[in-house]
Parts: structure tokens; C-alpha cells; sequence
């Protein structure tokens, strides 16, 4: 099943509503109008992505329904695409009924035909299907997906979580989650991307689209551990409204190759945005952040801070961009990028930029890459603590002070099992 | 239009450094626009050696190729088909300073040059229009074996030395506008300072514009021997015009093992030129390259000088200042290559924007495979004076080398109210109080300067800040 216009009318999209059909047409347009990005558009100088042939993975993974593992517990909700989709929501666990509407937890394509009014408008409106040739590819044929909808003055406990499954490679696995958080709502999401360590090359992707009203508090979480041999590309778009509060962290651990934005725009006064991240990258990784602190109006916060360490020949990518737009006074960002290199052969690159357009404000950022501190090597080896646990405490050290920031439990436990695995 | 030669007051007659020009008199004025025609023409005024033909009109097909850039500034405006690429001012060198044509003089009179040779210079070689036409070294330097002269002299007195070194730093390929300047160069300075002779005294030239539609290409050699030490000065100014003028500048410079040299520029042009300037150094084993680099002038200034560290132990450091007030941007900064292992780089920036006027720092740290242990630290400051302002923060760090340590630091800030309302408090006006916040922003460079040079820049930052804001 080929990327092209006939499978967009194909069995994996049927039933689908015709609105959603023409954004997927139109995003098709898109595709195949936008070329390839090359290495000489500044996003894309430091990533290469020559090797990536989307049509070698056209074809959508078919559903065999097992999941791997057990679902999380101590969750309001939980929604697993797995070919089959599974959802439940505990309405015990929150006051998930009002009169002003019900929690929805639904996959994005049924709730497309069951909630136009509430996705039609939002759709592809922050991640733009048209920003690249790979946002238009993935837009006209995303699958899988959720769709959550909190409304106004719900506030929920638990976290809910949205697992995507992938089980061989040679195929396409591309979610897109859309988040709305009505005025005064607080909860927490969890997206988590789980592929087969060792399958074969593959394409994936892992949107989000998140809408934070008045005065909501949102935490999203997402954790990428797709295969080591698959392409991820994905865009993390939130939008603020007056007061609203984002905890948005983005853990990333798989793929050869994964190029994702983290970006938020700051739309009303008294929002403020909290941009987490850490990445672990071994042996031939490469990875990519490119982050957005967009401070539309004034009375705005974000605090940024992207950690990483890097093994074997791995390779990191991070540029981020504080704007603070014209009218946007009494703004006060943070940015940060740090990068443990651990190796001999890792690189990394840091590229935190900023764009001020306004003298009232506080903008400070800072980036660093450096190896394992001797120093702190030399106190514990001292102590009598060998080398290679002397390393690993340092790591843990440095990712501590991030893993605190992890906006629930649930979420960093998994984190913290998931690191410790992987740093051996 | 030119008026009684008097030494200029920068603190109390702004208008009367920046509005005067005094007229044209040239005895060789090129045609405008740019072909090989012109460019040939050019190398034959200069009655220049085959090579150095061949090399101009290579350079200009690699100007025709290479597109502009897309980053930074807005170039497009730049009509490079009118522009004058070559004037000669004067018909021979003057040796001293009573030679000099009477015009050319009164310009100078006005920049204030006798009065800074008599305190401290060592020699001046200043640059009117497109060629050298004062030039003075002192006893002293020569019988050391120093050797600073105008760029075309040296070309014709010492071909060996010159034809080693030019456009071996920065090939005409490296960008548009260095290609363009190796084309139709004119002047600029040359200087070679012998193994282990130090120069304890600046050498400095003047720098100027002063015709319409005119570009300025000049181009700066300097080569420090091993061991040796020198702090060469340009500053520059330039009257008022109303169309745009190009500078385009190439400057290269090589630090051989132990030697140290300082570059220091202070650039004020006046607001219609375009600044795009190449300077590099390459520094040798535990050599030391530093850039001073000052810009207040220019419509729009691209310039980043930097520093290939190419042997172990080699230092380089930049500190730049840049202050874009209304329809300025400054797109300043600087690169650190680091090629050789245990080599070190700093960058400071500091910037100012006022009246809507835009500053961009814009750097570039490398570490190739090979520069193990190596160190690199960049820290960027700006003060936005008001909201109609923009800076913006582009750095780059590439790290391909193991064990090696990086950091970059910036703060964008406003002028503190705390610190306004202390000084205030102390019966400081407003504008006063804001001068002396920004006079104190900038100290990290102006410490750099020698002191005349400092004082001016004051002087400058004062009558930039007059009237400004509040």
C-alpha cells in the first residue's frame, strides 16, 4: 500500500468522515508539492536524512492485538492501539462527569466522526501539515492516535495513558494525539511509543497537538522507545491560554534516527510553560530536538531544560529558539541544553538561540558539552568505587536533577526502570 | 562645502565629525560596475605582477558563482553594478605629514589623526578612499625589521613574503564577498614583525569612505614571527551620504608558535554602509590571537572574525561590542576552529540595542576530531534599551573532538529599574543615570582599548544615548 492518493481513499482510512479525508487529501498535496529538506536549510544542516526512504515502509503494520506488557495501574484511563484498540476510563477515579460535558477518550479517527465540532478546528492547526515534507506525509496517513478532551473544571487524579505498539519493522506506525484541556481542567497524559528493541528499519512518528484553556494544568508526558533501526519524526505542539500551565517532558530513547520539535506557544497572559527532556543515545543513534519557547503576549513563563547522554558514536542535534514578540513585557524564559558526552566518538551539537523583541523581559539560556568531570571521577574512585559504577552514579547524578521534574509518578518510575536498563 | 579645518570635539560637535565630507579630487576614478574589463584595468593602474591578474579575475568568476547569503542581513538592496570599485586619491605616497594634499589633510585635521600620532602612535597608515597615501614608521620599528606599509607597496617591495601569505588564510572561495574583495582590493595594511621582535606601541590606520556610491576593499596582511607581539588599531568614520556604500573588507592574519598578536577595531561608519567583513587567524602552537572588535557604525555589519586554533596550546579570543541603534543591525560575533588538541577560545559578547535598532550575535564554535582537551567558553550579553528593539542569539557549537569541554551562556536584559532608581536617588537624571548603566555594560571592552580610544568611545555611547530614552 504505497503512499499515494489511492490508499488514502483505502481500506485503513475507510469509514473515516469526509472532512478528515480532505485533510488528509490536502496534506497529500502538500507532500508531494514540499521537496525533500536538504542540507542546506538551516533546520536540517546537521541532520541527514538522505538515507530515509519513506516508500520502503508504506505499508501499515496490521493489527494482531498483543500488546506487550501489562497495562499501567493506578490510571484514571488508558487507551492502547494495538491494532485492536482498547479503552477504558475509571469514572470512579475523578469527577470525569459534570454538567458541562463527559471526559472523551476515544482513537483520534473515531472521534473524528463523533466530535467534529471539538477536532475539526484543531486539527493539524499547531502542527501544521504543511511546515514540511514530512509533516505532510505523516498528516495525509497518521493512524492510530488519540483523541482527549477534559472539560471545563474536571479535574482528574490519575494519569490517563496512551500506549502505540509496533512489532517488525519494514512498516509504518504514525500516532497523532490532539489533547483539550477545557478552562480550569487538570490532568495528566502519558504517551508512550513501544516498538521491539531489535526489529528491522521502520517509520514512526508520535504527534502532539495540545490545547491548554484558561487556567487549565496539563502534564504530558511522552517516552519514545521505538526499535533501534526506525525513522521517528514528530512534532509536539502546545498552545497556552490566559493562566494556563503546561509540564510537558519529553524522554527519548529509541530509533536510529529521531528528529523532534518540542514547541510551545505562549498565547495568553499569566500562562507558563515548564519544556523538559532527556535523551540517551548508544551506539550509532542519532538524535534531533529542535524547541520553540514562542512568547506571543506578555506576563509569560517557560523554563526549558534538555538533558542528555551520549555513548558509543551516538550523535545529538539541539537547537532551540526563545521568541519573545513585540508586545510580550514582563516575559521571563529559560533555556538550557546539557550534554554528557561519555565516550570518545559521541558528539553533540548546542544551539540555543534567542529572538528578543522586547527590552522588558528576562531571557537567559545556556548550553554546555562536556565528558565526565575527572574531579568527580577521581572522589569516588577514591573511595574505592570502580570506574565503570563511578560513571554511571555520575550519570544518574546528572539526569537526577531532570527526573525530578517528571510531572507524575507513574511516568518516572517507567523512566527510571527504562534508564537504569539501558545505562547497564 | 568644506569649511576652516578645526580639531574636531566629539563631545560637543556630533554632527560636525559626521556631516562633513570635503570634494572629490581624483586623479584615476574607475567606471562603475564590475567586470574584467575594470578589474583588469585596476591591477594595471597598479602596474601589478601577472599573478596577482590572474588571481583577481579567478576571484571575480567565483564572485559571479556564489550566491548571496540567505542567512543574516538583507543583502539584496546591493547594486554591485554601481558602485566604483577603484579610486586613487593621490599620485604618489607622502612621507610625512606636511606632504600631504591639502584636502586630504583637512579630513584628517578633522579626524583628529596629528594630535593621536604626536601622543602615541608608532605609524600611521592612513587610508583615503581607495589607496594608501600617508604612510610613517618609526625609526625605531624599522631597524627592528618590522615591516608595515600599505598593501599595494607591499606587493611591489616584498613579493616573496607576500605572495606566501596572500589569500592563503581566506581563498577567494570561502565566500561571496571575499571573493569580491580579492577582485577589486585596493590598500588596507601589511605588516610583518620579525621572530621575537614585540611592537609595544599600537600601529593604527584610518580607515575612511568619501565618495558616493564607492566601495572599499581594502585588505590586511599581517604575519607575526615567532615569539613576536603586535596590537594593530583600525578605527574608522566616514561622512554622510545618501545612497548606500559597500565596505567589504578581508583581513588575515597568521600567528606563528608563541607569537601574540591583538587585532582592535572600532567601527563607526556612518549609517548608509553596508559592513561585510572576513577576518580570520590562524595561530600556531601556544600562540595567542585576540580580536577587539567594536561596531556602533553601518547601516547593516556581517562580521565574525575567528580564530583557527591549528596547533597545540593555541588561544584565541574575541570580544565584541555592538550598538545598532534606529534602522541598524549589527549581525556581529565570531568563530573558533578548533583543529589541534589542547587549544583554548573565548568569545564575549556584549551588544546594545536602542530605537529600534537590532543586534545579532552570531558564532560559531568547531572542534574537529583532533582537538582533544580542548576548551571553549561564550558568553553573550544584551542590554535592550527600550521596546522597539530586537537582539537575537545565534550560536552555533559543533563538537566532533573527545574530552572536550564547551559552554555558552546569554542574557538578554533591560536596564535594571534597581539600579536606575539608585542612581536616581542620587540626584542622577534619568539619561545620565541610563549612560552610565550602559558605559558600565560595555567596560569589559572599553578596558581592552587604549585610553584615547576608551574616552572616545564614551564620548560616542554619550551622544548615542542623548535624548534616547525616558
Amino acid at each position: 500500500m504505497p503512499f499515494n492518493s489511492q490508499t488514502l481513499e483505502d481500506s485503513p482510512f475507510r469509514g473515516e468522515p469526509d472532512w478528515l479525508r480532505d485533510r488528509r487529501r490536502t496534506a497529500f498535496a502538500a507532500y508531494e508539492r514540499l521537496p525533500m529538506p536538504s542540507r542546506t536549510d538551516e533546520e536540517w544542516r546537521r541532520t541527514d536524512v538522505t538515507q530515509f526512504k519513506p516508500a520502503a515502509y508504506a505499508q501499515f503494520e496490521s493489527p494482531n492485538g498483543h500488546a506487550h506488557g501489562a497495562p499501567l495501574t493506578d490510571v484514571a484511563g488508558w487507551i492502547r492501539h494495538d491494532g485492536r484498540v482498547y479503552t477504558s476510563l475509571d469514572h470512579k477515579s475523578g469527577n470525569l462527569d459534570n454538567p458541562l460535558g463527559h471526559v472523551i477518550l476515544e482513537p483520534l479517527a473515531i472521534a473524528a466522526r463523533n466530535h467534529k465540532a471539538l477536532i475539526e478546528p484543531r486539527l493539524f492547526s499547531l502542527a501544521q501539515s504543511d511546515r514540511d515534507h514530512f509533516t505532510a506525509l505523516h498528516s495525509a496517513f497518521f493512524t492510530g492516535g488519540t483523541f482527549l478532551y477534559v472539560p471545563e473544571g474536571v479535574v482528574i487524579d490519575q494519569p490517563i495513558v496512551s500506549q502505540h505498539f509496533s512489532h517488525k519493522g519494514g512498516t509504518s506506525v504514525l500516532p497523532h494525539t490532539v489533547i483539550v484541556a477545557g478552562r480550569g481542567a487538570r490532568f495528566s497524559f502519558l504517551d508512550e511509543y513501544i516498538g521491539e528493541e531489535d526489529e528491522e528499519a521502520a517509520y514512526r512518528s508520535g504527534s502532539a497537538e495540545i490545547f491548554v484553556g484558561e487556567g487549565a494544568d496539563v502534564s504530558y508526558v511522552s517516552i519514545q522507545k521505538w526499535g533501534r533501526k526506525a525513522w521517528h519524526l514528530a512534532d509536539q505542539r502546545a498552545r497556552l491560554e490566559k493562566d494556563a500551565r503546561l509540564r510537558l517532558f519529553n524522554v527519548t530513547l529509541g530509533g536510529h534516527f529521531s528528529k523532534t520539535r518540542v514547541e510551545a506557544s505562549l498565547v495568553g497572559p499569566g500562562s507558563s510553560a515548564e519544556l523538559k527532556g532527556i535523551y540517551l543515545a548508544s551506539g550509532k543513534q542519532f538524535f534531533d530536538f529542535h524547541t520553540l519557547q514562542d512568547h506571543q503576549v506578555g506576563n509569560t513563563t517557560s523554563d526549558l531544560l534538555f538533558k542528555g547522554a551520549l555513548q558509543d558514536t551516538a550523535k545529538a542535534v539541539y537547537a532551540g529558539l526563545i521568541r519573545i514578540e513585540k508586545g510580550a513585557a514582563r516575559s521571563d524564559a529559560y533555556q538550557a541544553n546539557r550534554n554528557l558526552v561519555l565516550s570518545e566518538h559521541a558528539k553533540a551539537t548546542s544551539i540555543p538561540m534567542l529572538e528578543i523583541d522586547n527590552n522588558d523581559v528576562r531571557c537567559t539560556h545556556g548550553a554546555t558539552v562536556g565528558p565526565v568531570d575527572p574531579m568527580s571521577m577521581f572522589y569516588l574512585q577514591s573511595r574505592g568505587i570502580p570506574a565503570t559504577t563511578a560513571k554511571r552514579m555520575i550519570v544518574q547524578g546528572f539526569f537526577g536533577e531532570v527526573l525530578e521534574r517528571i510531572p507524575f509518578e507513574q511516568a518516572r518510575k517507567l523512566v527510571e526502570t527504562e534508564l537504569e536498563a539501558r545505562l547497564g | 562645502m568644506a569649511t576652516v579645518p578645526k580639531q574636531i570635539d566629539v563631545g560637543s560637535d556630533y554632527k560636525e565629525k559626521y556631516g562633513f565630507f570635503v570634494p572629490e579630487d581624483y586623479i584615476f576614478k574607475a567606471k562603475r560596475g564590475l567586470n574584467p574589463e575594470i578589474v583588469t584595468e585596476i591591477s594595471w593602474m597598479k602596474k601589478e605582477p601577472e599573478w596577482m591578474l590572474k588571481m583577481r579575475l579567478r576571484s571575480l568568476e567565483i564572485f559571479r558563482k556564489k550566491p548571496m547569503p540567505t542567512w543574516g542581513a538583507d543583502l539584496s538592496v546591493i547594486d554591485f553594478e554601481n558602485i566604483f570599485y577603484y579610486l586613487k586619491a593621490a599620485d604618489k605616497q607622502s612621507k610625512t605629514w606636511e606632504d600631504l594634499p591639502p584636502d586630504i589633510k583637512k579630513t584628517y585635521d578633522r579626524l583628529g589623526v596629528p594630535e593621536a600620532e604626536r601622543k602615541f602612535l608608532a605609524g600611521v597608515s592612513a587610508q583615503y578612499e581607495s589607496e594608501v597615501v600617508y604612510h610613517s614608521l618609526h625609526e625605531e620599528l624599522s631597524k627592528k625589521g618590522v615591516i608595515f606599509t600599505d598593501t599595494d607597496s607591499a606587493l611591489r617591495d616584498h613579493p616573496e613574503l607576500f605572495k606566501e601569505y596572500f589569500g592563503t588564510i581566506i581563498p577567494p572561495a570561502d565566500n561571496k564577498f571575499a571573493a569580491l574583495n580579492t577582485a577589486v582590493w585596493s590598500g588596507g595594511s601589511f605588516i610583518y614583525v620579525p621572530k621575537g621582535v614585540r611592537v609595544d606601541i599600537p600601529l593604527q590606520a584610518y580607515f575612511r569612505i568619501n565618495a558616493e556610491n564607492m566601495g572599499q576593499f581594502e585588505r590586511t596582511l599581517i604575519i607575526c614571527d615567532e615569539g613576536s607581539f603586535v596590537h594593530y588599531i583600525e578605527g574608522c568614520t566616514a561622512p554622510i551620504y545618501t545612497t548606500d556604500s559597500l565596505h567589504s573588507a578581508v583581513v588575515e592574519i597568521i600567528v606563528k608558535k608563541n607569537a601574540r598578536c591583538r587585532y582592535t577595531t572600532i567601527q563607526n561608519w556612518s549609517t548608509n554602509v553596508f559592513n561585510l567583513v572576513t577576518k580570520r587567524a590562524l595561530a600556531y602552537a601556544d600562540a595567542t590571537m585576540e580580536w577587539v572588535d567594536g561596531n556602533l557604525g553601518s547601516q547593516i555589519t556581517m562580521k565574525y572574525p575567528s580564530v583557527y586554533l591549528m596547533e597545540p596550546g593555541a588561544k584565541g579570543d574575541v570580544l565584541s561590542v555592538a550598538f545598532a541603534g534606529k534602522g541598524q543591525h549589527q549581525d556581529a560575533g565570531g568563530k573558533m576552529i578548533h583543529v589541534a588538541p589542547n587549544t583554548t577560545s573565548t568569545i564575549t559578547s556584549k551588544s546594545i540595542s536602542k530605537g529600534g535598532g537590532r543586534t545579532s550575535y552570531r558564532g560559531h564554535i568547531k572542534m574537529y576530531p583532533d582537538a582533544k582537551n580542548s576548551k571553549s567558553f561564550v558568553k553573550c550579553d544584551a542590554l535592550l534599551l527600550d521596546d522597539e528593539s530586537r537582539s537575537d542569539t545565534y550560536p552555533y557549537n559543533d563538537v566532533d573532538a573527545e574530552n572536550v569541554t564547551l559552554g555558552h551562556e546569554a542574557t538578554v536584559s533591560k536596564v535594571s529599574d534597581e539600579q536606575l532608581f539608585y542612581l536616581m536617588s542620587r540626584g542622577i537624571t534619568r539619561n545620565e543615570a541610563e549612560t552610565m548603566i550602559v558605559n558600565g555594560f560595555i567596560e569589559p571592552f572599553t578596558k581592552e582599548l587604549p585610553l584615547e580610544y576608551a574616552v572616545e568611545l564614551n564620548r560616542l555611547i554619550q551622544l548615542e544615548m542623548e535624548g534616547s530614552v525616558g
